[in-house]
């Protein structure tokens, strides 16, 4: 069985638009399961990942490939429990999560 | 969603980008590719009042003068889904997280046009998204 979502890459190619990701500090705020998280990393991203679902972020995290572990940290809570600091992102993405 | 926004307001860095993507306020329209020919079966039936309430926050926090349009893009996006089994599983935990009413209907027009189908067949979920590209500013 097999679901594709976006084969056509609309998404990611609309994200390449909005800027070079390369290095850039990105908190993307309702992470979910980390399917966006993994698109923003592989554009270069260093991701904080936050979703309020512990059960979500714990899949997201089982799901995180080696060559990706040192670019993205996933945290399950709300993004202002979480203390970050100020003016210290490059972005913050709201995926399907406003 | 407007005390989530003035987060990233506060967390992003002077001329900080805030990217919001997410389906658009439109029915996702179901439908079959067999043999390359698509063939539409029915739309969803979703409540958009989440939908509505987040332009309403986004529309709050530019006229606050904490971020500026940069520019906004709607594209479509598909789901493909190789069987019913997978496309049941999709459907019912859709519309039991979104509180919508059963879309059985809508699985059995699915699984009547795969039984009229044949050789490879895909079920196609359809529905745009958009993507909001803001900057911010200092109030």
């Amino acid at each position: 069985m097999t679901l594709i979502v976006d084969p056509e890459q609309n998404e990611i190619r609309a994200l390449e638009r909005v800027v070079d990701w390369r290095g850039k500090r990105v908190v993307e705020i309702g992470c979910g399961n980390g399917r966006l998280t993994l698109r923003l990393a592989g554009l270069g991203a260093r991701v904080q990942a936050i979703d309020p679902k512990a059960e979500r972020v714990r899949e997201a995290h089982e799901n995180l490939p080696r060559r990706f572990a040192k670019q993205i940290s996933y945290h399950a809570g709300q993004a202002e429990s979480l203390a970050l600091g100020t003016a210290s992102f490059d972005l913050a993405v709201f995926a399907w999560s406003l | 969603m407007v005390h989530a926004l003035h987060e990233a307001h506060r967390v992003l860095k002077p001329d900080g980008i805030l990217v919001d993507l997410r389906p658009a306020a439109v029915h996702r329209r179901v439908g079959v590719v067999c043999k390359g020919s698509y063939r539409e079966l029915g739309s969803m039936r979703e409540k958009f009042d989440d939908d509505l309430a987040a332009n309403r926050a986004v529309a709050q926090i530019l006229q606050e003068g904490l971020f500026i349009t940069e520019w906004r893009r709607r594209f479509d996006c598909r789901r493909v889904m190789d069987t019913l089994d997978e496309f049941r599983t999709w459907i019912d935990e859709f519309v039991q997280l979104s509180s919508l009413p059963s879309h059985d209907w809508l699985i059995e027009e699915v699984e009547h046009a795969l039984e009229q189908a044949y050789g490879k067949t895909e079920i196609v979920v359809r529905g745009p998204l958009v993507m909001r590209v803001l900057r911010k500013m200092e109030p």
